[in-house]
Protein backbone atom coordinates (compact mmCIF):
# COMPACT_ATOMS: atom_id res chain seq x y z
CA UNK A 1 0.00 0.00 0.00
CA UNK A 2 1.43 3.33 -0.98
CA UNK A 3 0.81 6.78 0.38
CA UNK A 4 -1.87 7.62 -2.18
CA UNK A 5 -4.00 4.63 -1.26
CA UNK A 6 -3.43 5.33 2.40
CA UNK A 7 -4.62 8.94 2.22
CA UNK A 8 -7.43 8.10 -0.16
CA UNK A 9 -8.88 5.30 1.95
CA UNK A 10 -8.81 7.39 5.09
CA UNK A 11 -10.45 10.35 3.34
CA UNK A 12 -13.25 8.19 1.95
CA UNK A 13 -13.68 6.55 5.34
CA UNK A 14 -13.88 9.88 7.14
CA UNK A 15 -16.60 11.05 4.77
CA UNK A 16 -18.59 7.83 5.11
CA UNK A 17 -18.00 7.96 8.85
CA UNK A 18 -20.44 10.87 8.96
CA UNK A 19 -23.26 8.32 8.72
CA UNK A 20 -21.84 6.41 11.68
CA UNK A 21 -21.65 9.70 13.55
CA UNK A 22 -25.38 10.29 13.00
CA UNK A 23 -26.23 6.75 14.12
CA UNK A 24 -23.97 7.18 17.14
CA UNK A 25 -25.66 10.49 18.03
CA UNK A 26 -29.02 8.70 17.96
CA UNK A 27 -27.90 5.91 20.27
CA UNK A 28 -26.18 8.34 22.61
CA UNK A 29 -29.10 10.79 22.78
CA UNK A 30 -31.60 8.10 23.69
CA UNK A 31 -29.18 6.82 26.31
CA UNK A 32 -28.59 10.35 27.59
CA UNK A 33 -32.27 11.12 28.02
CA UNK A 34 -33.63 7.76 29.15
CA UNK A 35 -30.51 5.94 30.40
CA UNK A 36 -31.59 3.05 28.24
CA UNK A 37 -30.16 1.45 25.13
CA UNK A 38 -32.45 1.26 22.12
CA UNK A 39 -31.07 -1.67 20.14
CA UNK A 40 -33.71 -1.14 17.45
CA UNK A 41 -32.23 2.25 16.57
CA UNK A 42 -30.11 1.20 13.58
CA UNK A 43 -33.04 -0.89 12.33
CA UNK A 44 -35.16 2.28 12.61
CA UNK A 45 -32.64 4.04 10.47
CA UNK A 46 -32.62 1.35 7.75
CA UNK A 47 -36.43 1.16 7.99
CA UNK A 48 -36.60 4.88 7.28
CA UNK A 49 -34.50 4.36 4.15
CA UNK A 50 -36.77 1.50 3.11
CA UNK A 51 -39.84 3.71 3.59
CA UNK A 52 -38.37 6.20 1.13
CA UNK A 53 -37.48 3.35 -1.24
CA UNK A 54 -41.06 2.04 -1.05
CA UNK A 55 -42.50 5.50 -1.69
CA UNK A 56 -40.04 5.84 -4.56
CA UNK A 57 -41.32 2.66 -6.24
CA UNK A 58 -44.87 4.04 -6.16
CA UNK A 59 -44.07 7.46 -7.50
CA UNK A 60 -40.69 8.55 -8.76
CA UNK A 61 -39.04 10.98 -6.38
CA UNK A 62 -36.16 13.36 -6.99
CA UNK A 63 -33.16 11.99 -5.10
CA UNK A 64 -33.11 14.89 -2.65
CA UNK A 65 -36.78 14.32 -1.72
CA UNK A 66 -35.94 10.65 -1.11
CA UNK A 67 -33.66 11.76 1.73
CA UNK A 68 -36.42 13.87 3.27
CA UNK A 69 -38.93 11.00 3.01
CA UNK A 70 -36.38 8.67 4.63
CA UNK A 71 -35.95 11.08 7.54
CA UNK A 72 -39.71 11.35 8.05
CA UNK A 73 -40.04 7.56 7.79
CA UNK A 74 -37.33 7.18 10.42
CA UNK A 75 -39.13 9.65 12.68
CA UNK A 76 -42.38 7.67 12.43
CA UNK A 77 -40.69 4.30 13.01
CA UNK A 78 -38.76 5.84 15.91
CA UNK A 79 -42.01 6.91 17.53
CA UNK A 80 -43.49 3.43 16.99
CA UNK A 81 -40.46 1.89 18.69
CA UNK A 82 -41.03 4.26 21.61
CA UNK A 83 -44.68 3.24 21.84
CA UNK A 84 -43.98 -0.49 21.64
CA UNK A 85 -40.84 -0.79 23.74
CA UNK A 86 -40.72 2.13 26.17
CA UNK A 87 -43.90 4.07 26.83
CA UNK A 88 -45.84 1.43 28.73
CA UNK A 89 -42.95 -0.43 30.33
CA UNK A 90 -41.99 0.84 33.80
CA UNK A 91 -38.60 2.50 34.10
CA UNK A 92 -37.70 0.05 36.84
CA UNK A 93 -37.44 -2.87 34.41
CA UNK A 94 -34.54 -1.97 32.11
CA UNK A 95 -34.15 -5.54 30.84
CA UNK A 96 -37.70 -5.56 29.54
CA UNK A 97 -37.10 -2.50 27.36
CA UNK A 98 -33.74 -3.83 26.21
CA UNK A 99 -35.21 -7.14 25.09
CA UNK A 100 -38.20 -5.30 23.65
CA UNK A 101 -35.86 -3.38 21.37
CA UNK A 102 -34.08 -6.59 20.36
CA UNK A 103 -37.48 -7.95 19.36
CA UNK A 104 -38.19 -4.77 17.46
CA UNK A 105 -34.86 -5.07 15.63
CA UNK A 106 -35.74 -8.60 14.51
CA UNK A 107 -39.30 -7.60 13.62
CA UNK A 108 -38.18 -4.69 11.43
CA UNK A 109 -35.61 -6.94 9.78
CA UNK A 110 -38.22 -9.62 9.09
CA UNK A 111 -40.71 -7.11 7.65
CA UNK A 112 -38.01 -5.85 5.27
CA UNK A 113 -37.01 -9.39 4.23
CA UNK A 114 -40.66 -10.32 3.73
CA UNK A 115 -41.51 -7.27 1.65
CA UNK A 116 -38.44 -7.42 -0.58
CA UNK A 117 -38.07 -11.22 -0.73
CA UNK A 118 -34.69 -10.71 0.86
CA UNK A 119 -33.31 -9.14 -2.30
CA UNK A 120 -31.16 -6.00 -2.09
CA UNK A 121 -32.92 -3.00 -3.63
CA UNK A 122 -31.26 -0.24 -5.64
CA UNK A 123 -31.11 3.09 -3.89
CA UNK A 124 -30.54 6.38 -5.68
CA UNK A 125 -27.27 8.16 -5.05
CA UNK A 126 -26.75 11.87 -5.38
CA UNK A 127 -23.75 13.39 -7.14
CA UNK A 128 -22.27 9.96 -7.76
CA UNK A 129 -21.15 11.22 -11.19
CA UNK A 130 -19.18 14.00 -9.59
CA UNK A 131 -15.53 13.49 -8.78
CA UNK A 132 -13.25 16.21 -7.53
CA UNK A 133 -9.67 15.66 -8.54
CA UNK A 134 -7.11 16.99 -6.18
CA UNK A 135 -3.63 17.09 -7.63
CA UNK A 136 -2.43 14.25 -9.78
CA UNK A 137 -3.40 11.26 -7.64
CA UNK A 138 -6.06 12.24 -5.16
CA UNK A 139 -9.78 12.76 -5.48
CA UNK A 140 -13.01 13.02 -3.55
CA UNK A 141 -16.20 11.20 -4.46
CA UNK A 142 -19.09 13.62 -4.94
CA UNK A 143 -21.65 11.34 -3.31
CA UNK A 144 -19.52 10.90 -0.19
CA UNK A 145 -18.87 14.63 0.00
CA UNK A 146 -22.61 15.22 -0.28
CA UNK A 147 -23.54 12.87 2.57
CA UNK A 148 -20.77 14.39 4.64
CA UNK A 149 -22.18 17.88 4.25
CA UNK A 150 -25.71 16.63 4.73
CA UNK A 151 -24.78 15.11 8.08
CA UNK A 152 -22.94 18.30 9.04
CA UNK A 153 -26.13 20.27 8.39
CA UNK A 154 -28.26 17.71 10.25
CA UNK A 155 -25.90 17.83 13.23
CA UNK A 156 -25.91 21.63 13.20
CA UNK A 157 -29.73 21.67 13.23
CA UNK A 158 -29.76 19.13 16.06
CA UNK A 159 -27.32 21.17 18.15
CA UNK A 160 -29.39 24.28 17.47
CA UNK A 161 -32.50 22.51 18.74
CA UNK A 162 -30.68 21.18 21.80
CA UNK A 163 -28.99 24.42 22.82
CA UNK A 164 -31.21 27.20 21.52
CA UNK A 165 -34.81 26.06 21.90
CA UNK A 166 -37.22 25.30 24.70
CA UNK A 167 -37.49 21.70 23.50
CA UNK A 168 -33.70 21.45 23.80
CA UNK A 169 -33.68 22.82 27.34
CA UNK A 170 -36.38 20.29 28.27
CA UNK A 171 -34.43 17.44 26.67
CA UNK A 172 -31.21 18.30 28.47
CA UNK A 173 -33.05 18.94 31.73
CA UNK A 174 -34.62 15.48 31.64
CA UNK A 175 -31.26 13.93 30.78
CA UNK A 176 -29.46 15.61 33.68
CA UNK A 177 -32.00 15.64 36.46
CA UNK A 178 -35.37 14.01 35.74
CA UNK A 179 -36.96 14.88 39.09
CA UNK A 180 -36.05 18.56 38.87
CA UNK A 181 -37.19 18.60 35.24
CA UNK A 182 -40.64 17.43 36.34
CA UNK A 183 -40.65 20.09 39.06
CA UNK A 184 -40.11 22.67 36.30
CA UNK A 185 -43.28 21.43 34.64
CA UNK A 186 -41.47 19.39 31.98
CA UNK A 187 -43.23 16.17 31.02
CA UNK A 188 -40.78 13.27 30.95
CA UNK A 189 -43.06 11.20 28.71
CA UNK A 190 -43.34 13.93 26.09
CA UNK A 191 -39.62 14.58 26.20
CA UNK A 192 -38.88 10.88 25.76
CA UNK A 193 -41.28 10.71 22.83
CA UNK A 194 -39.81 13.78 21.16
CA UNK A 195 -36.32 12.34 21.62
CA UNK A 196 -37.37 9.19 19.75
CA UNK A 197 -38.87 11.25 16.95
CA UNK A 198 -35.82 13.51 16.64
CA UNK A 199 -33.35 10.62 16.72
CA UNK A 200 -35.62 8.76 14.29
CA UNK A 201 -35.43 11.67 11.85
CA UNK A 202 -31.64 11.65 12.13
CA UNK A 203 -31.58 7.87 11.77
CA UNK A 204 -33.76 7.86 8.67
CA UNK A 205 -31.46 10.41 7.12
CA UNK A 206 -28.43 8.31 8.03
CA UNK A 207 -30.13 5.24 6.55
CA UNK A 208 -30.69 7.07 3.28
CA UNK A 209 -27.07 8.20 3.30
CA UNK A 210 -25.90 4.63 3.80
CA UNK A 211 -28.19 3.40 1.03
CA UNK A 212 -27.00 6.15 -1.28
CA UNK A 213 -23.31 5.58 -0.72
CA UNK A 214 -23.54 1.79 -0.91
CA UNK A 215 -25.94 2.00 -3.85
CA UNK A 216 -28.32 -0.64 -2.51
CA UNK A 217 -30.48 -1.25 0.53
CA UNK A 218 -30.36 -4.66 2.10
CA UNK A 219 -31.78 -6.15 5.28
CA UNK A 220 -28.26 -7.40 5.90
CA UNK A 221 -27.34 -3.82 6.79
CA UNK A 222 -29.23 -3.58 10.07
CA UNK A 223 -27.08 -5.79 12.26
CA UNK A 224 -23.67 -4.41 11.18
CA UNK A 225 -24.97 -0.85 11.51
CA UNK A 226 -26.35 -1.64 14.96
CA UNK A 227 -22.96 -2.96 16.01
CA UNK A 228 -21.06 -0.04 14.44
CA UNK A 229 -23.47 2.40 16.07
CA UNK A 230 -22.93 0.83 19.49
CA UNK A 231 -19.17 0.81 18.98
CA UNK A 232 -19.28 4.50 18.04
CA UNK A 233 -21.39 5.24 21.11
CA UNK A 234 -19.03 3.43 23.46
CA UNK A 235 -15.89 4.92 21.92
CA UNK A 236 -17.41 8.39 22.00
CA UNK A 237 -18.55 8.00 25.60
CA UNK A 238 -22.14 7.10 26.45
CA UNK A 239 -24.32 10.18 26.37
CA UNK A 240 -21.77 12.46 24.68
CA UNK A 241 -22.81 13.97 21.35
CA UNK A 242 -19.40 15.46 20.46
CA UNK A 243 -17.95 12.07 21.35
CA UNK A 244 -20.33 10.31 18.95
CA UNK A 245 -19.40 12.67 16.13
CA UNK A 246 -15.66 12.21 16.55
CA UNK A 247 -15.96 8.47 17.17
CA UNK A 248 -18.18 8.10 14.08
CA UNK A 249 -15.58 9.73 11.86
CA UNK A 250 -12.81 7.78 13.56
CA UNK A 251 -14.52 4.41 13.08
CA UNK A 252 -15.35 5.28 9.46
CA UNK A 253 -11.74 6.17 8.67
CA UNK A 254 -10.36 3.23 10.64
CA UNK A 255 -12.61 0.68 8.97
CA UNK A 256 -11.97 1.99 5.46
CA UNK A 257 -8.24 2.03 6.02
CA UNK A 258 -8.21 -1.60 7.11
CA UNK A 259 -10.52 -2.50 4.26
CA UNK A 260 -7.95 -1.09 1.86
CA UNK A 261 -5.11 -2.74 3.75
CA UNK A 262 -6.55 -6.18 4.57
CA UNK A 263 -9.70 -6.50 2.50
CA UNK A 264 -13.39 -6.33 3.29
CA UNK A 265 -13.52 -9.71 5.02
CA UNK A 266 -11.06 -8.71 7.73
CA UNK A 267 -12.22 -5.12 8.10
CA UNK A 268 -14.68 -5.52 10.96
CA UNK A 269 -12.17 -7.51 12.98
CA UNK A 270 -10.02 -4.41 13.30
CA UNK A 271 -12.96 -2.26 14.28
CA UNK A 272 -13.66 -4.75 17.06
CA UNK A 273 -10.01 -4.51 18.10
CA UNK A 274 -10.37 -0.73 18.23
CA UNK A 275 -13.36 -1.17 20.54
CA UNK A 276 -11.35 -3.63 22.62
CA UNK A 277 -8.51 -1.13 22.92
CA UNK A 278 -10.90 1.57 24.07
CA UNK A 279 -12.64 -0.69 26.57
CA UNK A 280 -9.27 -1.59 28.02
CA UNK A 281 -7.49 1.74 28.07
CA UNK A 282 -10.29 4.28 28.08
CA UNK A 283 -13.51 2.53 29.07
CA UNK A 284 -15.41 5.80 29.48
CA UNK A 285 -14.81 6.69 25.84
CA UNK A 286 -13.21 9.78 24.33
CA UNK A 287 -15.43 12.15 26.29
CA UNK A 288 -15.95 10.23 29.46
CA UNK A 289 -18.15 12.07 31.91
CA UNK A 290 -16.42 12.80 35.15
CA UNK A 291 -19.45 14.18 36.95
CA UNK A 292 -21.94 11.76 38.37
CA UNK A 293 -25.67 12.32 38.61
CA UNK A 294 -26.98 13.34 41.97
CA UNK B 1 -55.20 27.54 50.18
CA UNK B 2 -53.77 24.04 50.41
CA UNK B 3 -55.54 21.30 52.33
CA UNK B 4 -53.98 17.89 52.74
CA UNK B 5 -56.43 15.25 53.95
CA UNK B 6 -55.54 11.75 55.10
CA UNK B 7 -52.73 11.37 52.59
CA UNK B 8 -51.08 7.94 52.48
CA UNK B 9 -47.99 7.52 50.31
CA UNK B 10 -46.14 4.22 50.17
CA UNK B 11 -42.87 2.94 48.76
CA UNK B 12 -43.91 -0.56 47.81
CA UNK B 13 -45.54 -1.92 50.94
CA UNK B 14 -43.92 0.50 53.35
CA UNK B 15 -46.13 3.46 54.11
CA UNK B 16 -44.05 6.61 54.56
CA UNK B 17 -47.10 8.79 55.13
CA UNK B 18 -49.82 7.18 57.22
CA UNK B 19 -52.66 9.62 56.83
CA UNK B 20 -51.32 13.16 56.97
CA UNK B 21 -53.70 16.08 57.55
CA UNK B 22 -52.54 19.66 57.36
CA UNK B 23 -53.41 23.00 55.81
CA UNK B 24 -51.47 25.96 54.45
CA UNK B 25 -53.16 29.35 54.62
CA UNK B 26 -52.78 31.96 51.93
CA UNK B 27 -50.16 34.61 52.62
CA UNK B 28 -48.55 32.69 55.47
CA UNK B 29 -45.27 30.89 55.96
CA UNK B 30 -46.04 27.39 57.18
CA UNK B 31 -43.23 25.26 58.50
CA UNK B 32 -43.02 21.49 58.69
CA UNK B 33 -40.67 20.07 61.31
CA UNK B 34 -39.72 16.48 61.89
CA UNK B 35 -36.84 14.06 62.35
CA UNK B 36 -35.09 12.25 59.49
CA UNK B 37 -37.30 9.62 57.93
CA UNK B 38 -40.51 11.14 59.27
CA UNK B 39 -41.87 11.60 55.75
CA UNK B 40 -41.27 15.33 55.20
CA UNK B 41 -39.70 14.93 51.76
CA UNK B 42 -42.26 12.26 50.83
CA UNK B 43 -45.05 14.71 51.64
CA UNK B 44 -43.43 17.46 49.54
CA UNK B 45 -42.90 15.07 46.63
CA UNK B 46 -46.51 13.91 46.91
CA UNK B 47 -47.89 17.45 46.84
CA UNK B 48 -45.61 18.30 43.88
CA UNK B 49 -46.87 15.30 41.92
CA UNK B 50 -43.61 13.34 41.78
CA UNK B 51 -45.02 10.61 44.03
CA UNK B 52 -48.59 9.33 43.80
CA UNK B 53 -50.50 8.95 47.06
CA UNK B 54 -52.25 5.65 47.73
CA UNK B 55 -55.24 7.48 49.12
CA UNK B 56 -56.34 10.82 50.48
CA UNK B 57 -56.92 14.19 48.88
CA UNK B 58 -54.89 17.32 48.32
CA UNK B 59 -57.02 20.35 47.60
CA UNK B 60 -55.50 23.50 46.18
CA UNK B 61 -57.94 26.42 46.07
CA UNK B 62 -60.75 23.89 46.17
CA UNK B 63 -59.47 21.63 43.38
CA UNK B 64 -58.29 18.11 44.10
CA UNK B 65 -54.76 17.74 42.75
CA UNK B 66 -53.75 14.47 44.43
CA UNK B 67 -52.10 12.10 41.98
CA UNK B 68 -52.02 14.61 39.11
CA UNK B 69 -48.78 14.69 37.10
CA UNK B 70 -46.14 17.19 38.21
CA UNK B 71 -46.56 19.21 35.02
CA UNK B 72 -50.19 20.00 35.82
CA UNK B 73 -49.39 20.89 39.41
CA UNK B 74 -46.75 23.37 38.27
CA UNK B 75 -49.32 24.86 35.92
CA UNK B 76 -51.72 25.16 38.86
CA UNK B 77 -49.13 27.30 40.64
CA UNK B 78 -47.47 24.95 43.12
CA UNK B 79 -43.69 24.76 42.69
CA UNK B 80 -41.23 22.83 44.82
CA UNK B 81 -37.61 23.75 45.56
CA UNK B 82 -36.36 20.20 46.07
CA UNK B 83 -34.10 18.87 48.78
CA UNK B 84 -30.43 18.99 47.74
CA UNK B 85 -31.32 21.70 45.22
CA UNK B 86 -31.13 19.43 42.16
CA UNK B 87 -29.88 22.12 39.80
CA UNK B 88 -29.12 21.10 36.22
CA UNK B 89 -25.36 20.87 36.68
CA UNK B 90 -24.35 20.81 33.02
CA UNK B 91 -26.57 23.70 32.06
CA UNK B 92 -25.71 27.37 32.53
CA UNK B 93 -27.32 29.44 35.27
CA UNK B 94 -29.47 31.19 32.70
CA UNK B 95 -30.56 27.91 31.11
CA UNK B 96 -31.55 26.64 34.56
CA UNK B 97 -33.73 29.70 35.01
CA UNK B 98 -35.26 29.29 31.56
CA UNK B 99 -36.01 25.65 32.37
CA UNK B 100 -37.86 26.94 35.44
CA UNK B 101 -40.06 29.02 33.15
CA UNK B 102 -40.83 26.01 30.93
CA UNK B 103 -44.52 25.93 31.82
CA UNK B 104 -45.00 29.55 30.71
CA UNK B 105 -45.60 30.68 27.17
CA UNK B 106 -45.39 34.47 27.60
CA UNK B 107 -41.89 35.16 26.30
CA UNK B 108 -41.78 38.86 27.18
CA UNK B 109 -42.73 38.54 30.83
CA UNK B 110 -40.35 35.59 31.18
CA UNK B 111 -37.56 37.89 30.03
CA UNK B 112 -38.53 40.59 32.55
CA UNK B 113 -38.81 37.97 35.30
CA UNK B 114 -35.32 36.80 34.42
CA UNK B 115 -34.04 40.34 34.92
CA UNK B 116 -35.99 40.64 38.19
CA UNK B 117 -34.37 37.40 39.35
CA UNK B 118 -30.90 38.75 38.56
CA UNK B 119 -31.76 41.87 40.53
CA UNK B 120 -32.79 39.82 43.54
CA UNK B 121 -29.78 37.49 43.23
CA UNK B 122 -26.88 39.58 41.83
CA UNK B 123 -24.54 36.59 42.27
CA UNK B 124 -26.51 34.68 39.67
CA UNK B 125 -26.17 37.48 37.15
CA UNK B 126 -22.39 37.46 37.57
CA UNK B 127 -22.42 33.73 36.87
CA UNK B 128 -25.21 33.63 34.29
CA UNK B 129 -23.10 31.86 31.65
CA UNK B 130 -21.37 29.52 34.11
CA UNK B 131 -22.41 25.91 34.51
CA UNK B 132 -24.63 25.44 37.53
CA UNK B 133 -22.42 22.55 38.71
CA UNK B 134 -19.55 25.01 39.28
CA UNK B 135 -21.53 27.13 41.74
CA UNK B 136 -21.09 26.90 45.51
CA UNK B 137 -23.75 25.20 47.60
CA UNK B 138 -25.30 28.50 48.66
CA UNK B 139 -25.36 29.81 45.12
CA UNK B 140 -26.95 26.57 43.92
CA UNK B 141 -29.66 26.98 46.55
CA UNK B 142 -30.30 30.54 45.36
CA UNK B 143 -30.45 29.21 41.81
CA UNK B 144 -32.90 26.48 42.82
CA UNK B 145 -35.12 29.04 44.53
CA UNK B 146 -35.04 31.45 41.61
CA UNK B 147 -35.62 28.59 39.15
CA UNK B 148 -38.79 27.77 41.08
CA UNK B 149 -39.81 31.45 41.14
CA UNK B 150 -39.46 31.60 37.35
CA UNK B 151 -42.59 29.46 37.15
CA UNK B 152 -44.49 32.24 38.97
CA UNK B 153 -45.79 30.02 41.76
CA UNK B 154 -48.73 30.94 43.96
CA UNK B 155 -47.54 28.45 46.56
CA UNK B 156 -43.82 27.89 46.99
CA UNK B 157 -42.79 24.59 48.57
CA UNK B 158 -39.25 24.39 49.95
CA UNK B 159 -37.66 21.18 51.13
CA UNK B 160 -34.88 21.89 53.64
CA UNK B 161 -33.42 24.95 51.92
CA UNK B 162 -30.77 25.34 54.63
CA UNK B 163 -29.44 21.78 54.39
CA UNK B 164 -25.64 21.68 54.45
CA UNK B 165 -25.15 25.42 54.11
CA UNK B 166 -23.05 27.83 56.14
CA UNK B 167 -24.89 29.83 58.86
CA UNK B 168 -24.50 33.14 57.00
CA UNK B 169 -26.08 31.67 53.88
CA UNK B 170 -28.85 30.10 55.93
CA UNK B 171 -29.65 33.57 57.23
CA UNK B 172 -29.69 34.84 53.66
CA UNK B 173 -32.17 32.17 52.68
CA UNK B 174 -34.49 32.99 55.53
CA UNK B 175 -34.24 36.67 54.67
CA UNK B 176 -35.36 35.75 51.15
CA UNK B 177 -38.25 33.67 52.49
CA UNK B 178 -39.35 36.65 54.55
CA UNK B 179 -39.02 39.01 51.57
CA UNK B 180 -41.04 36.70 49.36
CA UNK B 181 -43.70 36.39 52.03
CA UNK B 182 -43.83 40.17 52.47
CA UNK B 183 -44.47 40.42 48.73
CA UNK B 184 -47.45 38.12 49.18
CA UNK B 185 -46.02 34.68 48.44
CA UNK B 186 -47.43 31.74 50.36
CA UNK B 187 -44.60 29.47 51.49
CA UNK B 188 -44.63 25.93 52.87
CA UNK B 189 -41.16 25.04 54.08
CA UNK B 190 -39.63 21.88 55.52
CA UNK B 191 -36.95 22.82 58.01
CA UNK B 192 -34.84 21.05 60.59
CA UNK B 193 -33.53 24.32 61.93
CA UNK B 194 -36.49 25.17 64.16
CA UNK B 195 -34.77 28.18 65.67
CA UNK B 196 -34.40 29.85 62.27
CA UNK B 197 -37.88 28.80 61.25
CA UNK B 198 -39.34 30.52 64.33
CA UNK B 199 -38.23 33.84 62.85
CA UNK B 200 -40.35 33.52 59.72
CA UNK B 201 -43.10 30.95 60.21
CA UNK B 202 -46.70 31.77 61.05
CA UNK B 203 -47.70 28.19 61.66
CA UNK B 204 -45.93 24.96 62.57
CA UNK B 205 -46.56 21.30 61.99
CA UNK B 206 -44.51 18.49 63.45
CA UNK B 207 -44.53 15.18 61.66
CA UNK B 208 -43.25 11.92 63.13
CA UNK B 209 -43.33 8.48 61.53
CA UNK B 210 -45.73 9.56 58.83
CA UNK B 211 -48.24 11.33 61.05
CA UNK B 212 -48.78 14.91 62.15
CA UNK B 213 -48.22 15.04 65.91
CA UNK B 214 -48.24 18.78 66.54
CA UNK B 215 -50.10 21.64 64.94
CA UNK B 216 -49.86 25.16 66.28
CA UNK B 217 -48.58 28.72 66.20
CA UNK B 218 -44.98 29.64 67.03
CA UNK B 219 -46.14 30.67 70.50
CA UNK B 220 -47.77 27.32 71.15
CA UNK B 221 -44.70 25.58 69.85
CA UNK B 222 -42.42 27.32 72.28
CA UNK B 223 -44.72 26.18 75.07
CA UNK B 224 -44.63 22.54 74.03
CA UNK B 225 -42.23 20.66 76.28
CA UNK B 226 -41.37 17.91 73.80
CA UNK B 227 -40.64 20.27 70.93
CA UNK B 228 -38.70 22.53 73.23
CA UNK B 229 -36.43 19.69 74.21
CA UNK B 230 -36.03 18.03 70.83
CA UNK B 231 -36.02 20.99 68.44
CA UNK B 232 -35.18 24.14 70.32
CA UNK B 233 -32.62 22.65 72.68
CA UNK B 234 -33.97 24.44 75.74
CA UNK B 235 -33.50 22.92 79.14
CA UNK B 236 -36.71 22.18 80.96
Amino acid sequence: MDLVDFVQSITDGLLFGATYALIGIGFTMIFGVMHKINLAYAATSIAGAYVSWAVGTLLPLPALVTFVVAAIGGGIVGYLVYLCCFKFIPVTSPLATLLGTVGMLILIDEIIVHETNGMPQPYPALFDDVYFEIGEFYGIRGDLLFIFFLSLIATAILLYILYRTKLGIATRAVAQQPVAAQLCGISIERTNASTFVITGLLGGLAGAMIGASVGVLSPLLTLPITIKGLIVTVIGGLGSIPGAIIAGLLVGAFENFFQALRGVTERDMYVMLLLFAFLTFRPGGIFSKTTSRD
Amino acid sequence: MLEVNDIVTAYGKIEALKGVDLAVSQGQVTCLLGPNGAGKTTLMMTIAGILRPKRGSIRFNGQDIAGKPARMIVEQGIVLVPENRLVFRDMTVEENLMAGAFSRSDGKTVQSDLEAMYERFPHLQERSTQYAGTLSGGEQQMLAISRALMARPRLLLMDEPSLGLAPLIVEDIFRIIRELNDEGMTVFVVEQNARMALQVADHFYLIEQGKVVFDGTPGEMEEDEVIKRAYLGKKI
